[in-house]
This record gives C-alpha cells, sequence and structure tokens, in this order.
C-alpha cells in the first residue's frame, strides 16, 4: 500500500484524499487574453499574467472546496500533448484533428530526435506551490501518450520513439522533484490503444521512473482497460487515476476478478456531461467503488480533466465530490472490501 | 493491372482556413442557440461540397462525401435507429478519437433513412461516382451495449447483431433505390475477432441480397487482415478493402491472388509521412505480376479524418503521383 510512501514522503492525507485529474475551465478573461495574443494584440508576458491570475483563481477555489492534493488547472496549457510539443525539440505543430464531436485539436508532428533544452513545467508547479501550502501535484504527459498521438515522421517505428520520448519525460520529472514536487502524475490516457504494446509502455515508465523518490500517479481514461488488465497493475506507479463514471463503473467488474492492487484515483463525477451530479449519485458510485477496493487505497475526483465544462459546473462537480468524501470520512462504518 | 484511384471513406471537416472552419463555428453557435439546426445542415452541405470538390481535384475517380456530417462512425447510424440511446464516450479503436457508444434498449428498427439524403446531395455535387460508407452491423454490435431489464428480452450480442444487420439490409436497399452503385461496409472489429468472419458472412449476404447491380465493398481496417485472407475470399462480397499499414504479411498474401476485386490501402491514412511513390508503385508492380489481377484501386488505409486537412490533401494528390511513377514504371 502507498499509504507508507505517503508517509515517507512526508505527505499528510486523510482518508480519501480529493484531488482533480489536471484541467480546469479557463475563466473568460483567460479565454479572451489568449484570443488577444492569437491576434498579436497583447504580448507573451501580457497573456502569462492573466493565467498567473486564472491559476490563482482555482487555487484559492481549491482550498475553499477543501480539496487535499491541488493542481495548476492547465491555464496556461491548451493540448495535453501539443503543450509539450511545443516546449520540445523534435516537434512541430500540425493542424487541426477532430477528438470527439466538435472538439478538435492541434496533434503535433515527430520531424526530428527529441530532446529536453530545460524544465517545461517546473516554473509553472513552482509559481503554484507557492500560492499554498497544500501539496500541488506535478503534471506530464506520459511518452507512450507523446508518441501515439503525435504523427512520426522521424523515427523507424512506434517503439524507437516511446523511448526516445521516455528519456525526454525522465528529465523533466527529475526537474521537477529538484524544485521540490513530491507528487507527480505522469498521464497515460493512450494506454488501452493497442494492447499488444503494453510491455513497451510499461518498460517506458520505468525508464522514467525507476529510482526517483516520489508519488508517481497515471491517469488513464476511455479506454478498452480489460484489454490490458490486469496486466496494467505492472506499470510502476503508485496510483491510477481513473474514469468510473462515464462508464459505468464497469472497471469494478475486473477488480472483482482480479484484485487491484495499488492506490485509486476514483472517477466519481463524469465531465462530459453539464449535468451536477448530485451528492446521493456521487456516494452511490463511491459506496460501490468501497464493496471492491480498500479504503485506504482510495482518493476521489472527476473522470477526467474539467476543461470542457464551464466555471460554475466545474466547481459544482468538485464540491460535491469533496462534500461526499468528507462524509465518507466520518463514517466509522464505512463499507470496504 | 489497371489502376483507379478512390478515397477510403472519411475526409477532415476542419481545417485552418475561416471556409474550412465553417462547420464546427455554426455548431458551437447552435450550442449558445444563436443558429438553428437548418444552420448546421447549411454548413454541412457546403463542407460536404467542399470534400467532394477537393477529392475530384486530387484526381480521384471515386469520390466519398468525406462523412463529414457524422459525429461519430457509430452514433451517426445508431443513433438514428428505433431502440437505441446515445451514451457515453469510448475511444474508437487505437485512435485518439471518442465515439458515442450506442445503448440498445428495444428491438433496433429503421425507421428513417439514415444516409439516403447524404448521397443524393453527394452525388449531385460529384462529376464522379459517389461511393456510399456504412459502419457495418458487426462494427456496431461489438461497440453497442444491450441494457438490462428494458424490452428487448436481451438475447445479447447475437440479437443486436441481428438488428443491425436487418436494419442496414433495409438501408443497402433504399441507397440502391436512390441511385448509388458503390456501397462500402465498413467492419474494422473483424480484424480483432477474426474467428467470427462466418457471422459476418452471414451478415454481409443479407446486406448483398438488397444490393442489385451495386458493388459491394468490404473495409477491413485498424487490424491485421493477413490471417483472415481465406475468409475473407469466401466473403458474398464484391471487393475487400485493406489495411496494408496493419499487415507485414498481407502483401505477400496478396500476390497469390484474389478472387474479389481489391481496393489496395497502402497509403498511411493515420500518419502524415508521405510514402516513397517509387516504393509503393513497385509494390504496386508486385502485386499486378504475381496475382494477375487485372484492375485494382489504390486508397488510403482508412478514412483520412485522423489527420490535419491539409496533410489529408496531399495524402489524396500523393495517390495520383504514385499511379503516375506506377504507370511510368509498368509502360
Amino acid at each position: 500500500m502507498s499509504r507508507e510512501k505517503l508517509r515517507q514522503l512526508k505527505i499528510d492525507l486523510p482518508l480519501f484524499p480529493t484531488t482533480s485529474v489536471g484541467s480546469f475551465p479557463k475563466p473568460d478573461y483567460l479565454l479572451k487574453a489568449r484570443a488577444e495574443f492569437a491576434k498579436h494584440q497583447i504580448t507573451g508576458q501580457e497573456l502569462e499574467e492573466v493565467e498567473r491570475q486564472a491559476t490563482e483563481f482555482w487555487i484559492r477555489k481549491q482550498e475553499e472546496l477543501g480539496v487535499d492534493v491541488l493542481v495548476d488547472g492547465e491555464m496556461y496549457r491548451g493540448d495535453m500533448v501539443a503543450y509539450f510539443a511545443e516546449k520540445l525539440p523534435g516537434f512541430e505543430e500540425g493542424g487541426l484533428v477532430r477528438s470527439y464531436g466538435n472538439r478538435y485539436y492541434h496533434k503535433p508532428i515527430i520531424t526530428g530526435k527529441v530532446g529536453w533544452r530545460g524544465p517545461v513545467t517546473v516554473e509553472w508547479w513552482k509559481y503554484t506551490q507557492g500560492l499554498t501550502s497544500r501539496p500541488v501535484k506535478g503534471m506530464l504527459t506520459g511518452p507512450y501518450t507523446l508518441m501515439d498521438w503525435s504523427f512520426n515522421e522521424h523515427y523507424p517505428d512506434r517503439r524507437a520513439t516511446c523511448l526516445a520520448l521516455a528519456g525526454v519525460v525522465r528529465k523533466e520529472v527529475e526537474a521537477l522533484l529538484q524544485a521540490g514536487a513530491k507528487i507527480i502524475q505522469i498521464d497515460e490516457p493512450a494506454s488501452s490503444v493497442r494492447p499488444e504494446e503494453l510491455p513497451l509502455m510499461v518498460e517506458a515508465m520505468h525508464a522514467v521512473t525507476d529510482g526517483l523518490g516520489a508519488y508517481f500517479i497515471s491517469h488513464l481514461c476511455y479506454g478498452a482497460f480489460e484489454t490490458i488488465y490486469p496486466g496494467m497493475l505492472d506499470l510502476p506507479v503508485d496510483n491510477f487515476d481513473m474514469e468510473f463514471s462515464n462508464s459505468g463503473l464497469d472497471m469494478l467488474d475486473l477488480f472483482r476478478k482480479h484484485r487491484y492492487t495499488k492506490d485509486i484515483s476514483f472517477g466519481v463525477v463524469d465531465v462530459h456531461t453539464h449535468l451536477v451530479e448530485e451528492e446521493s449519485v456521487v456516494a452511490e458510485r463511491l459506496r460501490r467503488g468501497l464493496e471492491v477496493l480498500p479504503k485506504e487505497a482510495v482518493w476521489v475526483d472527476p473522470d477526467c480533466g474539467l476543461k470542457t465544462r464551464t466555471v460554475d459546473e466545474a466547481i459544482g462537480k468538485m464540491r460535491a465530490l469533496v462534500s461526499v468524501a468528507k462524509a465518507f470520512r466520518n463514517q466509522p462504518a464505512v463499507h470496504s472490501a | 493491372m489497371e489502376l483507379t484511384l478512390a478515397n477510403h471513406s472519411s475526409y477532415p471537416r476542419i481545417g485552418d482556413d475561416a471556409e474550412e472552419q465553417l462547420l464546427r463555428r455554426t455548431i458551437a453557435q447552435r450550442e449558445r442557440g444563436e443558429k438553428t439546426d437548418a444552420d448546421v445542415r447549411a454548413a454541412e452541405d457546403s463542407l460536404a461540397e467542399l470534400a467532394v470538390g477537393e477529392q475530384i481535384d486530387a484526381g480521384l475517380d471515386v469520390v466519398t462525401d468525406g462523412l463529414v456530417r457524422w459525429y461519430d462512425p457509430i452514433s451517426h447510424l445508431a443513433g438514428k435507429l428505433g431502440g437505441v440511446r446515445i451514451a457515453g464516450l469510448l475511444r474508437f479503436f487505437d485512435t485518439n478519437f471518442y465515439f458515442r457508444q450506442p445503448a440498445v434498449y428495444a428491438k433496433i428498427e429503421r425507421t428513417r433513412p439514415l444516409v439516403v439524403e447524404e448521397f443524393l446531395f453527394a452525388q449531385r455535387k460529384s462529376s464522379r461516382p459517389v461511393k456510399v460508407v456504412l459502419t457495418g452491423p458487426y462494427t456496431l454490435a461489438r461497440l453497442s451495449i444491450e441494457e438490462e431489464g428494458r424490452t428487448n428480452g436481451g438475447g445479447g450480442f447475437n440479437r443486436l447483431f441481428d438488428g443491425y444487420t436487418a436494419a442496414l439490409a433495409e438501408e443497402v436497399a433504399a441507397l440502391v433505390q436512390a441511385g448509388a452503385t458503390s456501397i462500402q461496409i465498413d467492419e474494422p472489429s473483424l480484424a480483432r475477432y477474426p474467428d467470427d468472419s462466418p457471422q459476418v458472412g452471414r451478415s454481409l449476404a443479407a446486406l448483398a441480397a438488397r444490393k442489385g447491380a451495386a458493388e459491394l465493398t468490404l473495409a477491413v481496417y485498424f487490424g491485421d487482415a493477413s490471417p483472415l485472407w481465406d475468409a475473407l475470399q469466401k466473403l458474398p462480397v464484391d471487393v475487400l478493402s485493406l489495411d496494408f499499414t496493419y499487415s507485414p504479411g498481407l502483401l505477400e498474401r496478396v500476390q497469390k491472388g484474389s478472387a474479389k476485386k481489391l481496393a489496395l490501402g497502402l497509403v498511411d491514412g493515420r500518419n502524415t509521412k508521405l510514402e516513397d511513390a517509387g516504393a509503393v508503385a513497385k509494390q504496386l508492380e508486385r502485386i499486378g505480376r504475381a496475382s494477375g489481377l487485372a484492375r485494382a484501386s489504390l486508397t488510403p488505409s482508412c478514412g483520412l479524418e485522423y489527420l490535419p486537412r491539409d496533410r489529408a490533401g496531399l495524402k489524396l494528390r500523393h495517390l495520383a503521383t504514385i499511379k503516375k511513377t506506377f504507370l511510368g514504371s509498368v509502360a
């Protein structure tokens, strides 16, 4: 159980720690500033000031709501892969491709050898951690997802691409650790796309995390996890952050068949609906999770990043999940596997 | 070997300039109550016409409407059927594209045409034959769930599969009635479950029975089709559309000959890198020489919606470059 690791890292968290996956919606004033920056009406420095203002807004909001492990909300990021591709040598920005429905993103193109010139996220992490006494997660996109969600015009195959990116991500992890980060989330939402490549993803994650003293979380979502479970438990991280609500808690059936052995950030609100769940709905999801999972292993959070919701919806969903987590903490007889 | 050029199925519905962003903009405006459904349909028409025009300009012999009206390959069809509601998001195979999963709660019924109007519009705008694309019953069933405790009486996968088959057979008949001469059934799930090819064969037979004189194509992609080769040859379709990017052994199998016409997906529809035209021409030459096929078509390996629009356009134009190289090498 990774509670011991958290203790070693001097991170004191209550039962059912609450957190969020990473992104929050950008407030209107930031959207306006980003549009102005795109039209060259404001400078990069002016945009960054607004991004800092929005980051502070979300830090204060998370504190006010009572969230235990905070995120910076990714006010300075667009897409989780494109953001890193813009900062790392070897990538070029590609055109728009569709993600779902009417949502699109710029899919990067690897056109040369990928590399790491210096920290990408560290200054933002330091700024955010400086705003709060609560732990703030360092948040990175994993090498397998960076590879899978980019076009490749340089490397001979997917394995060579993935392992080259693992070396780059490790350098960023080391820089975050040096800056003082203790909880680092490495997102791998592409993890189940090709089940036969799970060994490659595990190898790449070892290359990123081996020998480094942090509590590692990996966010996975919207995949065919039945194709990589229980093998995914070989991934060298402490906590899987997973979507449960949108998929009707179906992963729990897999956990019943083969015991789940890590900590888990349990997605109790659906980020793809405008509806803010009633607390009774959130509580029922958590209760069902605890039929299978030991309570000491369970963190509580949304299914995925909340950036596609409105500010009010995101706050409403976070408020509901924090309230339910607190209520469960105070129930001495919480049912647990 | 006579070579024709065809689009596989989808084409990007967004690009970098304002005209190419019309549909995205209009849908967002409708969500804010600033535009109507009719405005969105007009934007879809505009994008479909643009897609058809770009395919013709690229030199294709057979075009599609780019499927630009489709929310995704699953819910666009299943969502129009009775007995089906559309539920949460799931990843579409190994892409970074997500579809909404159909939840079947009652008997699946075709209560209205699915893509007939879309075909008629594209055909009006095209000087070339328009191929109609339908996601196949097997893939629809594989990617659907059956809601428990509803009035469909259970029955699991087979009931869903049979329901979708009956509905799509009616759609095939309606398309033929509307003048369609080329209909492609996309079954990417078949590559994942090759043992189910006899079931897929029965389903395709039901569709083939309603196709009249139209040419029926089965498209298998996003997986290795080479283990399926012998089974594919027995299926009741006229053309096999194959994705070579997942199948190192497929080229060898094809060279041994095919009882079916072939659509050769030798151009990677998932990566921006343009293939070496000479290398692809050599592959075509080998296929032509070894298989004895009199004709084949060259296509992307899958729909082009996974590429940025400018790169998708380059891929289509690259088909023409490859054909020119091929003709030069065999002349």
